[in-house]
């Protein structure tokens, strides 16, 4: 077997093809930017008139199809690297996007079905009026498939190491006796791990734990916002200092604190847990209980399951050996936490939280001077209500974008826990911690580094993207 | 300058179309519209929301944003095309040739920046004078605007004035520079009604005094009657009729012009013997025209395969001032044909006092400080000895401008708040001080409201049919789900919304409609009382009719009292038993709505009474214009409230107004007025509002 090319067969045809392109798009982008210098003729008010098509006109038309020549050789290439037969005719990038089958048929289903739908599906169909959004979605939604498809997708296991592939580049094929798939497609790390299976089972671990803290801190969030920006007065003062107060604290500092053993002894993280866990347990039980008071049956059904349900994941989730919370029989136990992940959720919902909190407060003091508001107050609503489903449903519009963005954010401070080797286990395969791990031989050997951190960029940039198309699209109506 | 020789007409607009394009499709906002503005002429453009009058005025500014564009039409100011104007030259007009002054005074001025250098601005950079010498005309015109110490007045920052002042700052700003046009756009409707008036005293005095020609946008034909000389009706981004006020008002030659006066309450309609026309049907959104008349639909004259069949031009009625109509019929309409009133009722005798009010006193204590509690406790005195009974299906008006505690009213009769001091009897229970949540669910039912804003009234998050069945949640309606569904729909048949509104959205429905289902919730504990804040006064004139109507059917239905929170004195008069005019948390005037608009007045009821605008040609009305502002509630003047502003008080011996607060005078009648005004002179008050023989 022999090394793989980034291309494979179509690169003769395609790779000229797209240095062309590019060059052509980078000059054109250049004219297009002097010539916007230049002040053309026929800038009028009263826009009745046809505009000519000046030089920057054209140049702008140059970027436009240069831009697309590019995007369809890109597109080849995948398209390529699933039809032809045999990793070597694939290249490199086919090879991948063989591997990433399920996902690319995962996206089409979801795409073709969400724009047929489009108009049935709220503000989630009109996300498909903007590209912006679109392109956000798709990015979003790639991660989430291939981490929903990690087991298929990856190449190799992500801990297991072969000596011979130490640090080798990408497309190198395996030492000729052992099994399985020949080539590590994105090279080998530092440890002789394939880099292209760390990143692709790392998407996992993201994908577990990023919305997952990030929701946990927008119950905290959401919980105390409300009240402060409804009663106002002390309670406000009171949490609003308190907020500050958190954020005024160096947050990597507290990162350190939190796992200093001595701090873990006294039990602390577990304490923290034990209060944070409890927050969407009472939000839900509020939520069901202030709206269906007034019809015991239906309050019975979901007070009382959301108790159940959610008090025994609760207690299992609290309840954790080694730890001075540890009460459950193991029998009785259905999971533990490794103490890595706790302090990644506790510092998630303490850096995020006072931020959701400022948000929900400064929109419950706007939403609550609406009529309907004084409507549901004279027709004696108890205050909860009025929060949870008069207040909250309108101001979900801010809240889903700021969901979107703190992803990302999560996702970062993920990496960021992980460089500082606080949080996830040293092999873990997540993003942070690779990058971490790639940083040492940068200079040598980019590509361990590289892949990652590409792979968080594409996840930040897609959020980011989607959070702007959802905040233009819910604006219109 | 060439312009300063010329004398034809100051704004010529000829066939003009705008559009704004939006992704989906071209909408067409106005259509084939034309006008010409004489100089030192005040042109109003009427119309409901949406109607287009202002995308005509934003238009003329050549400032229609990304989306508008002119799609054909010329508009001519002085003899020159704006269309064809360069950007540069368009800037020279703005400002210095033609003024405009918008609807929000606030958001006009800025706020970082004194009222004198903003105003010194202005011939700043079009003329290019010194700042001494622009200062100095800055002073000149802020005078000429009646502010009261104007130096002061170009030293302050614009939140330091009231709503009235800034106004009149931002008149002041477009009058810098004498322009040949002046632009209002609804300058008004941000204000109260007696500042309204001053307002528009101001502006009809500088328009003569500078000969400045106007184009006065508005939806209020009172307004349009008191201000202009001629005036453009527009509906649906057309101009159904034009010409002088005199020809229009009183010899109307189109259908909506017509059925437009049919719907406002003017002197001589009453509930009962001649109630209001409204119009039927509802306003056409731009891309859903009909084709032909776009008022077609909606007119009683409609005749099918004519009116709905190609452009209909506008034509010139012969005997008129330029007088136009858009109508392809006015030849054959009979328009003296005595209006046919479809119903009349009988006038229903209010039967027990439901509702009693005693002394009631509700003090806020505001802190300086509230974080830390220091300073001085300052005490703001929302209502003061408020006392007054309503009757079973009685309507009782509450009059009375911002500030004057009506809402607070509100607030403790529902329970929002508790009252500082005196009694609320429902139905001889104590309420007063009982916080809502505290209160029993059937006394809770039983005193509703409809809220002021139909656009903030329905959670818009929410079906129109769910949040019906939340309030009969609320109130214990109906065993089980079905029987409150069944509930639902019946509420929906009662404020004749269609039972296919339960699984809408509030964003599908008009603002009348949204109305309607806040009526609708507000009657679904089977409410005997309620507080009607305003109900109609957000929504476009057609509507109001309807909504009005509505309330009063359901009222005679279930015996409702009805108490009606409005600063509108026709509608009052319309539809109200009994009014109850409150200043400054004060109960001035209370009395039967006639004992209430005849001579004797409380002097502020009098120029309450004057200053609301009435679109009738042959009412004659007193001229009485208030000076100054509301004083604040924080700091009320001593005395009695009205002290400052009143006409009356140098008939009062002795300066008795600002050291006493007046008492409670008894008139006939139970009719009661809160003055120190003697008998004998309240006798010899004149009716403000007298309707000329025919």
């Amino acid at each position: 077997m022999e090394q793989l090319t980034w291309t494979g067969t179509l690169g003769p045809v395609l790779n000229p093809l797209i240095m062309a392109a590019a060059a052509v798009f980078a000059l054109g982008v250049v004219a297009q930017f002097l010539l916007s210098l230049v002040p053309s003729g026929n800038v009028r008010v009263g826009s009745m008139l046809a505009q000519n098509k000046g030089p920057a006109d054209y140049a702008g038309m140059a970027v436009k199809y240069s831009f697309g020549v590019i995007l369809l050789a890109i597109i080849a290439f995948m398209v390529g690297g699933i039809l032809l037969p045999g990793p070597e005719a694939k290249g490199i990038i086919g090879a991948m996007s063989a591997r990433l089958l399920p996902v690319w048929v995962g996206m089409i289903v979801i795409f073709a079905a969400s724009i047929m739908y489009k108009r049935k599906l709220g503000l989630y169909g009109k996300l498909f009026d903007s590209p912006i959004g679109m392109v956000g979605f798709a990015l979003v939604l790639f991660w989430v498939l291939t981490a929903l498809f990690a087991d298929m997708i990856v190449t190799h296991d992500p801990l297991s190491q072969i000596a011979a592939m130490k640090n080798k580049v990408p497309g190198t094929p395996m030492p000729a006796d052992t099994e399985g798939y020949g080539w590590y497609l994105l090279g080998g790390d530092n440890l002789a791990r394939d880099v292209f299976s760390r990143m692709i089972a790392g998407s996992t671990i993201v994908m577990q734990i990023a919305p997952l803290a990030t929701l946990f801190a927008f119950m905290v969030g959401i919980t105390l916002g409300l009240p402060a920006g409804y009663y106002g007065g002390a309670l406000d003062t009171f949490l609003s200092f308190l907020a500050n107060l958190i954020l005024a604290f160096p947050v990597i500092l507290l990162f350190y604190l939190l796992v200093t053993p001595e701090i873990v002894e006294t039990g602390l993280p577990s304490y923290m847990a034990a209060v944070l866990f409890l927050f969407p347990i009472v939000f839900l039980v509020v939520l069901f209980n202030s709206r269906y008071y007034v019809q015991p049956a239906k309050q019975r059904l979901f007070v009382g399951g959301t108790i159940l349900i959610g008090g025994y994941l609760y207690l299992s989730m609290i309840s954790q050996p080694g730890t001075p919370l540890h009460f459950f029989p193991d029998g009785l136990d259905l999971f533990n936490i490794p103490g890595g992940i706790l302090i990644v959720f506790v510092s998630v919902v303490f850096v995020n939280s006072p931020t959701v909190f400022r948000i929900v407060r400064g929109l419950a003091l706007d939403i609550q001077t609406r009529d309907y508001v004084a409507a549901a107050q004279t027709r004696g609503e108890g205050p909860w209500y009025i929060m949870l489903w008069e207040i909250l449903p309108n101001a979900r519009g801010p809240l889903i974008v700021d969901f979107c963005l703190r992803i990302g954010y999560t996702t970062i401070l993920l990496g960021t826990l992980g460089f500082f080797g606080l949080g996830l286990p040293p092999e873990s395969p997540d993003w942070g911690s690779t990058i971490n791990d790639g940083r040492k031989l940068l200079s040598i050997y980019p590509h361990p580094a590289i892949a990652p951190a590409l792979a968080l960029m594409s996840l930040v940039l897609g959020l980011n993207l989607l959070a702007d198309g959802l905040r233009e699209e819910s604006l219109k109506d | 300058m060439a312009a300063d020789t010329y004398d034809g007409p100051i704004l010529e607009i000829e066939n003009l179309s705008i559009s704004f394009f939006t992704r989906l499709r071209e909408i067409p906002a106005v259509m084939d519209f034309s006008c010409t503005v004489m100089p030192g002429e005040a042109m109003g453009l009427v119309g409901e929301s949406g109607c287009g009058k202002s995308t005509v005025a934003l238009g003329v500014m050549q400032d229609l944003g990304v989306n508008g564009r002119i799609v054909s039409g010329s508009i001519k100011f002085k003899g020159r095309d704006l269309n064809e104007m360069t950007l540069d030259e368009l800037r020279d007009i703005r400002g210095r040739e033609i003024a405009m002054i918008y609807q929000e005074p606030m958001a006009s001025l800025n706020p970082a920046m004194k009222i004198g250098k903003q105003l010194a601005e202005v011939p700043m950079i079009h003329e290019g004078v010194s700042k001494e010498e622009a200062m100095a005309r800055a002073l000149e015109v802020v005078t000429d605007v009646k502010l009261p110490d104007p130096k002061r007045m170009l030293d302050s920052f614009p939140h330091q004035l009231s709503g009235g002042q800034q106004q009149r700052i931002v008149i002041a700003m477009a009058l810098m520079s004498k322009p040949s046009l002046l632009i209002l756009d609804e300058p008004t409707t941000a204000l109260d009604v007696t500042v309204e008036a001053a307002v528009v005293d101001l502006v009809k005095e500088l328009g003569e005094k500078y000969g400045t020609s106007m184009l006065f946008i508005s939806h209020n034909l009172g307004l349009v009657l008191e201000t202009c000389d001629r005036l453009c009706v527009m509906y649906s981004g057309e101009a159904v009729e034009t010409g002088s006020i005199k020809d229009v008002f009183d010899k109307m030659q189109h259908p909506y012009t017509q059925a437009l006066f049919r719907s406002i309450p003017l002197p001589g309609a009453d509930k009962n013997s001649r109630p209001l026309k409204a119009i039927p049907g509802n306003f056409p959104l731009p891309h859903e025209r009909p084709p032909g008349c776009n008022f077609g639909p909606r007119c009683d004259y409609f005749e099918e395969g004519r009116c709905n069949k190609g452009e209909i031009p506008m034509v010139e009625v012969p005997h008129g001032d330029r007088h136009g109509t858009r109508c392809l019929k006015w030849e054959e309409i009979d328009w003296d044909a005595p209006l046919v009133v479809d119903q009349t009722h009988e006038k229903k005798e209010p039967g027990d006092v439901v509702l009693k009010m005693e002394d009631l006193k509700k003090y806020y204590e505001v802190n300086a400080n509230a974080l830390f509690g220091g300073g001085d406790a300052k005490v703001v005195k929302a209502n003061e000895t408020l006392s007054f009974e309503a009757r079973e299906s009685e309507t009782l008006a509450i009059v009375g401008e911002s500030g004057c505690g009506k809402s607070t009213f509100a607030k403790v009769l529902m329970g929002l708040e508790t009252a500082t001091e005196g009694k609320i009897l429902l139905y001889n229970q104590d309420i007063q001080d009982t916080p809502i949540q505290k209160r029993q669910t059937d006394t809770v039912s039983s005193v509703q409201m409809v809220f002021q804003n139909p656009f903030d009234t329905l959670n818009p998050s929410m079906t129109v049919g769910r949040q019906i069945i939340r309030a009969l949640e609320i109130f214990g309606e109906g065993a089980n789900d079905a029987e409150r569904e069944q509930k639902m729909l019946s509420l929906l048949d009662l404020v004749k919304l269609p039972r296919a509104f339960a699984e809408r959205m509030p964003r599908q429905l008009s603002g009348g409609q949204k109305q309607r289902v806040g009526i609708a919730r507000a009657f679904a504990g089977g409410a005997k009382i309620v507080v009607a804040d305003e109900p109609v006064s957000a929504l476009d004139v057609s509507v109001q009719a309807a909504v009005t109507d509505l309330l009063m059917e359901i009222q005679r239905e279930n015996k409702t009292t009805l108490l009606f929170i409005s600063h509108d004195l026709s509608i009052v008069r319309y539809l109200s038993d009994r009014v109850m005019v409150m200043y400054l948390g004060h109960v001035v005037e209370l009395g039967t709505t006639d004992q209430v608009f005849a001579p004797p007045y409380h002097p502020y009821t009098e120029a309450l009474l004057s200053a609301v605008p009435i679109a009738d040609t042959s009412v004659e009305k007193q001229h009485i214009v208030l000076e100054g502002d509301i004083p604040s509630a924080m700091n009320p003047p001593p005395g009695c409230p009205f002290q400052t502003r009143c006409r009356w008080k140098s008939d009062v011996p002795g300066g008795l107004c600002e050291k006493e607060v007046p008492p409670v005078k008894k008139l006939s009648n139970g009719h009661q007025i809160k003055c120190h005004l003697a008998d004998d002179i309240l006798e010899r008050m004149e009716p403000v509002i007298k309707i000329a023989a025919e």
